[in-house]
């Protein structure tokens, strides 16, 4: 059974239409990635799975149940965390702080969870800092254990890769991969395509708003429609 | 509340609506067009409008020239206000977060008030010139309003023009549908940012000009003008320039009919329930408007 | 930098014990200088709630004031109700006006709250005008007349302490840390699952309670009010150029720019009142330009002070 079902959803702008009746079914414990050329539609769709756009036709059910049409933070609480593209950390808040934000119940114990985090992307000494004194990489890491703070069922990460060194890719790497083997359900957008390969089990494929590939990495590098979508006739 | 309702009141609340709603329309549009092309929503747009109000009075007291062709000049030395605001204190908040544009404006809002109460004193002025008015149909036509109301369908008319056809308006126009791709069609965006804030005073300051020639000004008249123009701007929908005249209207319209039922001390609440209710109802505005 | 509790709450209680015992040796100005300055602390105090912490900026926050200004007048002079309960429902019916004004105009971004804001005050003094029957219209209503100065005094000084108290409390909690990401990056906060709707609604019921209670207190003291007295925009002004000027979202900011604006004002600009609000004009845009964080949040960031300062 599909954790998240997105079924024919169409987003429009004006007369531009970004996600043209797109469907995609995630099944829990696996990694998924959502690859395209620039303007394809992947951080719309982002956006319209968690809520921050309405959509204007088609379905999207989280664990059976339709999301489409609440509220961002009625989806997130439901389960779902996100990245962004664009870093948005709380830049007047400290790491810590970033962290404690977005948790419910006994302080003490998001605290000690928090700064288990922290330490786990290499930040505890940063812990009392303002996020926005911390640099682009270590901003990056402060949003990425952010989501899991909320304990998410799925995990939307938009280009978790760019901007962050070899080093700090891999163990970023291995947290998305053990994320994984804990039973959570992950999409991520990405343009690098090593790691893409590396880490997805399936893939689908948005060109100008529309899925043209969806299967295993292998397949969908010698996709023809595929190759002509990123590099043309 | 009995009233009696005949038709010729109605076509009353009709012609006076729209009479009023073409100033609204007029001024509003340059709050839409700041907000538009800066995201910054102009709290000193109803002082610039008193200001340009004082250029009609002091020049028909003055030089005794004739009110309506002081609109021009009142619209001229606002342009240029509104080019050094923006070029001396309003360039540094575009990017920053809102609460910075606003209270600075709001700053300015009330710096330009005192600095008027200071210079002309708080008395009510008025411009006589023409008084009366015209009956049509058993419906009274007010003079100045009606004259008025056709200098203001001109400047709106013109203003659209301007931003329709010539290349400076249609890059205000590109520069409020996407920064980015402004500057990468070359678009100096700083002029553009100047050049919008000129125009926006200017209309504000015609609206005054006008308004001086209908009723009594005085250096606070321009606060409930800021909240109007922002209502007009709500009910056609933000970032919508055509929607500001509908809004006007709209705004004229509502207000002279709600003045059959109730005494004009309370039209300023009407407007103001008209935005809470438009808020609740249809946020995007009447006619639908781009998401941010 | 450490402010350690075993300095800091033995000087506050030090404080405290002085203005306690200040009615019985100062004179009646100080007194009633004071109390302006709890006034002022318990008005800045509320806006900071809302505007420094959330960043959605209250142009109308002396409408509060007025509505609980005039509702303890009426229950006093009309209904007969002693002024401190009085002063109690000035409280509610100010945060009564803030849920109604707030729900519609909190769903959506900053400048519809802000421009609905500026146009409250006018309304509320139309229609205070309007109902003359219960609220003397431009006429004013007297109350009785009651020389209750010292008791004002003291409720006025908690009051100002409450809101301080009440600052410090929601500042160090993960709800005031959800406000502040209201004000950082609300989309971020949105989709991190931070109902940003109903937590800017909360903060803005909290920032009207004390203006409601402070303007029914006031109405007491002065025993007359009008529309033109309890809902001039110099009052919201004051606020805002106060917060503003000791730091916005600090605990202590709206404190120091209370204190320190008024003693200005007294002692300096009173020689030249027609132009008030144009320093006023000029110190908003100097600080948003220059000082954006104020006083107290420069000296939060230089020296690294925690945020309870």
């Amino acid at each position: 059974m599909a954790v998240l079902a997105v079924d024919g959803v169409k987003k429009r702008f004006g007369g531009v239409t970004a996600v043209n009746g797109v469907s995609i079914a995630l099944e829990a414990g696996r990694i998924y990635g959502l690859i395209g050329p620039n303007g394809s539609g992947k951080t719309t769709l982002f956006n319209c799975i968690t809520g921050l756009e309405r959509i204007d036709a088609g379905r999207v059910r989280f664990k059976d149940e339709r999301i489409d049409g609440l509220k961002p933070s009625q989806v997130a609480r439901r389960g779902i965390g996100r990245t962004f593209q664009m870093i948005r950390v709380f830049p007047e808040l400290t790491a810590l702080e970033n962290l404690l934000v977005v948790t419910r119940g006994p302080r003490p114990q998001a605290e000690r969870r928090g700064r288990e985090l922290l330490q786990f992307v290499k930040l505890a000494g940063l812990a009392d800092e303002y996020a926005g004194n911390l640099s682009y990489g270590q901003q990056k890491l402060v949003e990425f254990v952010r989501v899991l703070m909320t304990d998410p069922t799925l995990i939307l990460l938009d280009e978790p890769a760019a901007g962050v060194n070899r080093t700090l890719l891999n163990d970023l790497l291995a947290a998305v991969a053990r994320l994984r083997d804990e039973g959570r359900t992950i999409l991520l957008v990405e343009h690098d395509m090593k790691v893409v390969m590396g880490l997805c089990e399936t893939v689908f494929v948005l060109d100008h708003g529309d899925k043209i590939a969806e299967g295993p990495p292998g397949i969908i590098q010698a996709d023809e429609r595929v190759i002509e979508a990123y590099f043309g006739r | 509340m009995s009233v009696v309702v005949t038709p010729e009141m109605i076509g009353q609340v009709v012609i006076s609506g729209i009479l009023s709603g073409a100033l609204y329309a007029m001024v509003a549009l340059g709050l839409a067009l700041i907000f538009g092309v800066m995201r910054v929503i102009n709290i000193a747009h109803g002082p610039l409008l008193m200001l340009g109000a004082y250029v009609t009075f002091f020049l028909y007291s003055r030089t005794g020239m004739n009110p309506f062709l002081t609109v021009p000049l009142a619209m001229a030395a606002l342009f240029v206000v509104g080019v050094l605001l923006q070029r001396t204190l309003v360039f540094r908040v575009v990017d920053a977060p809102e609460l910075s544009s606003l209270l600075l404006t709001f700053g300015i809002s009330i710096a330009l008030v005192n600095v008027a109460q200071n210079l002309f004193t708080s008395d009510l002025r008025a411009v006589e010139y023409i008084t009366g008015s015209w009956s049509v149909g058993g419906v009274a036509l007010s003079k100045p309003r009606f004259i008025a109301f056709v200098f203001a369908l001109a400047v709106t008319g013109a203003a659209f023009l301007f931003l329709k056809t010539t290349r400076l308006g249609k890059a205000i126009r590109a520069t409020s549908q996407s920064r980015e791709v402004a500057l990468v069609c070359g678009i100096d965006v700083g002029r553009i940012h100047m050049l919008t804030f000129g125009l926006a005073s200017a209309l504000a300051a015609g609206g005054g000009a006008l308004l001086a020639v209908i009723v009594a000004i005085q250096p606070e008249m321009g606060g409930v003008w800021t909240f109007k123009s922002f209502l007009v701007i709500v009910l056609g929908g933000a970032g919508n320039y055509p929607g500001a005249l509908l809004g006007g209207l709209l705004l004229g319209l509502v207000e002279q009919l709600a003045s059959l039922f109730l005494t004009t001390q309370l039209s300023e609440v009407v407007a103001y329930v008209l935005l809470v209710l438009v808020l609740l109802v249809r946020p995007t505005g009447l006619l639908g408007g781009r998401q941010t | 930098m450490r402010l350690s509790p075993a300095v800091v709450l033995p000087a506050l209680a030090v404080v405290l014990a002085a203005l306690v015992l200040y009615p019985f040796v100062g004179t009646g100005y100080g007194v009633r200088a004071m109390l302006q300055i709890f006034m002022w602390i318990a008005l800045a105090g509320s806006w900071n709630l809302i505007s420094g912490l959330t960043g959605y900026v209250s142009f109308g926050h002396v409408a509060f004031f007025g509505a609980g200004a005039y509702t303890g007048a009426i229950l006093v002079a009309s209904a007969g109700w002693s002024w401190p309960v009085a002063a109690l429902a000035g409280g509610i019916a100010a945060a009564l006006l803030a849920l109604f004004i707030g729900y519609p105009c909190l769903r959506l971004k900053g400048p519809y709250f802000a421009i609905a804001m500026l146009g409250l005050n006018e309304v509320l003094r139309a229609l205070v005008s309007y109902f003359e029957g219960l609220t003397g219209g431009g006429n004013g209503l007297s109350l009785p007349t009651l020389d209750a100065t010292r008791a004002i005094y003291y409720v006025m000084g908690v009051l100002a302490v409450a809101v301080t108290a009440m600052t410090y409390a929601i500042i160090t909690s993960r709800f005031g840390l959800r406000l502040m990401t209201i004000r950082e990056d609300e989309i971020a906060a949105e989709a991190m699952g931070i109902d940003t709707f109903h937590h800017k609604l909360a903060a803005f019921l909290l920032s009207a309670v004390g203006p409601g209670i402070a303007g029914a207190l006031t109405a007491r003291d002065q025993g007359y009010i009008e529309p033109l007295s309890v809902f001039p925009l110099a009052i919201t002004v004051t606020m805002i150029v106060m917060v503003l000027f000791g730091g916005k979202g600090t605990v202590w900011g709206p404190v120091l720019g209370a204190a320190a604006l008024f003693v200005i004002q007294e002692i300096v600009w009173a020689r030249y009142p027609y132009v008030h609000p144009l320093l006023f004009g000029a110190i908003i845009v100097a600080v948003v330009l220059l000082m954006p964080r104020g006083v107290l949040g420069l000296l939060q960031l230089k020296y690294r002070l925690p945020r309870t300062i």
